[in-house]
Order: C-alpha cells, then structure tokens, then sequence
C-alpha cells in the first residue's frame, strides 16, 4: 500500500500511534498496519453518532475513549472518509487537549468538495472520491455489507449480496 | 425550538425550513459555532445607490470564516442562486461563502439521520 510507504518514511523513529475511529475504519487499519513497515501502536476510539437529536444541549461524546496515553506520542488518526470535517474535527480538538507531540491524519476516502470544517489535519489521502454512496470494506448501510472485501457502488453491492 | 448551544447570533432564529433547522441541530451537535443570517451582502444597486439585489446566505460559521447557503430546489433550478454567489465573489473576494445542494443536503441526511420532512 503506497501510503504505508509514504507515512513510514514521514514517521520513521517516531512509533506513532495509529488511531482509528470505530467501526468503518477497522479495514482500512488493519491493512494499514501492516503495510507500515515501522514500529508503531495501535488504538481505538469511537464517537456517538448523531442521531438527528442535536440542539438541546445534546452534543457529541465519546463512546469509547483510547486505552493508552498519547500525551507527547506521534499521532495519526485514521478515518475511513473525510467529508463535512465535522467528526474530525471534533476528534482533532479532543485530542489535541491531551498534548501530544505532533497530530496528523490519514483517510482512505476524501470528499473535498463538501467542507464544512477546513482547518483539518488530514496529511495522507486514499483516494478523492465522487459524490457516491460506497458500502463494502468496513463501510455499510445500516450495518450491512461493511464485510465486503473491497468498496462498491451501494447498487452494486445490492445486486451482489 | 432547541436550546441551542453553539450558536453566536442574538435572539432566536427564525429558519425558514426544515433543512435549515436540521442543518443548525447538526452544528451544534459538533458545537460548531453558528450564526443565522448575520449579513446582507448588497449585490447591486441603480444610479441612486438603492439596493435592487442582496444576498443574505444562511448561516455563516465564524471558526471557519464561512457563509454557507442551502438549496432544496433542483439541480435545474438552482441558475439564480449560482447567479448571485458567483456576484457575491465578483464583489466580495475576500468572502469565503459555499452552496450546498440539494443532492450535498441528502447525503448529509443519509450519514447523520437527518429529517429533511420537517
């Protein structure tokens, strides 16, 4: 994976740690990982998905918070798509009150074109993507078809599943 | 209406839709800070300097330094609203402003449950 390459030559010594964003990203790390031929760590996190609720004091908040500590650590946040900038956003902000020595991060998908938040640290891209909705390779529709070996065109995947 | 925590305008706003009050409920959520139509930009005026056309864009997101319009209409119909955003740039360059679409609006509906019904 090309950007295995080019994140192990940016954070060669540093043992990063890779910080994925639960439950799309799971693939994508997993292949990540073990195409990024450095030492380096692996942990999770996951934020409570809005639910149509907001307004109302009802605001964002983890559901599972890392299991190790990244103050003064290298690192990257691995998130399956970037497109509004909203929930990277969020896990920038709360992450960067913990201190650490640097934060960047990678996305296997980019949706430029539909910032809402602009001030990303997003450092390695995947791929731009078009305006589709993608399911198969840790992403879904309601749960399903995130086992798909690879990403595929929701009408595709219906077909196939 | 929701007791809003992220917004920076002064009493309450008064959306003129569904979409738009989605769009505020899911800001706040992020606790994006928001304003609801804080500015009129005058797009052009006759000889006796009158205002003959102004843009007033939906919310503007002070961190960002962005105005942002919504549109429900269709794809087709959307020609005077592309019309006056790209007069708004001609006259105010130094404005950071961005259309979402109708088609933008149902994808961020799909990805965080929005009701665009209401």
């Amino acid at each position: 994976m090309e950007l295995g390459a080019e994140i192990a030559a940016d954070y060669e010594d540093r043992e990063p740690i890779l910080v994925a964003s639960l439950k799309t990203a799971i693939v994508f790390v997993a292949d990540l990982s073990r195409a990024l031929p450095i030492v380096h760590n692996l942990d999770f996190i996951a934020l409570a998905g809005y639910d149509g609720n907001g307004g109302g004091g009802r605001q964002v908040r983890l559901l599972k918070d890392l299991s190790m500590s990244i103050n003064g650590r290298h690192v990257l946040l691995v998130e399956d798509i970037v497109d509004t900038g909203l929930t990277l956003n969020y896990l920038a902000k709360t992450l960067l009150l913990r201190e650490p020595a640097s934060l960047g991060a990678v996305t296997l998908l980019d949706r430029p074109y539909r910032r809402l938040v602009e001030d990303l640290p997003v450092r390695y891209v995947g791929f731009t993507v078009p305006d589709e909705f993608f399911v198969g390779y840790g992403f879904d529709q309601d749960e399903r078809y995130r086992n798909l070996p690879d990403l595929r065109l929701l009408k595709h995947a219906a077909e196939r599943a | 209406m929701p007791d809003f925590q992220a917004y920076q305008g002064e009493g309450e706003p008064r959306f003129a839709n569904g979409v738009e009050l989605e769009c505020a409920k899911l800001l706040d959520y992020y606790g994006i800070p928001w304003a609801y139509e804080p500015r009129t930009f005058v797009l052009e005026q006759d000889e006796q300097g009158r205002v003959v056309e102004a843009f007033t864009p939906d919310f503007y997101l002070p961190e960002q330094d962005l105005y942002l319009e919504l549109t429900v209409m269709k794809q087709s119909l959307v020609t005077r609203k592309n019309r006056k955003l790209r007069k708004l740039r001609e006259r105010y360059p130094d404005v950071n402003a961005k259309l979402f679409y109708r088609r933008d609006i149902e994808r961020l509906a799909q990805r965080y449950r929005l009701d665009l019904a209401s």
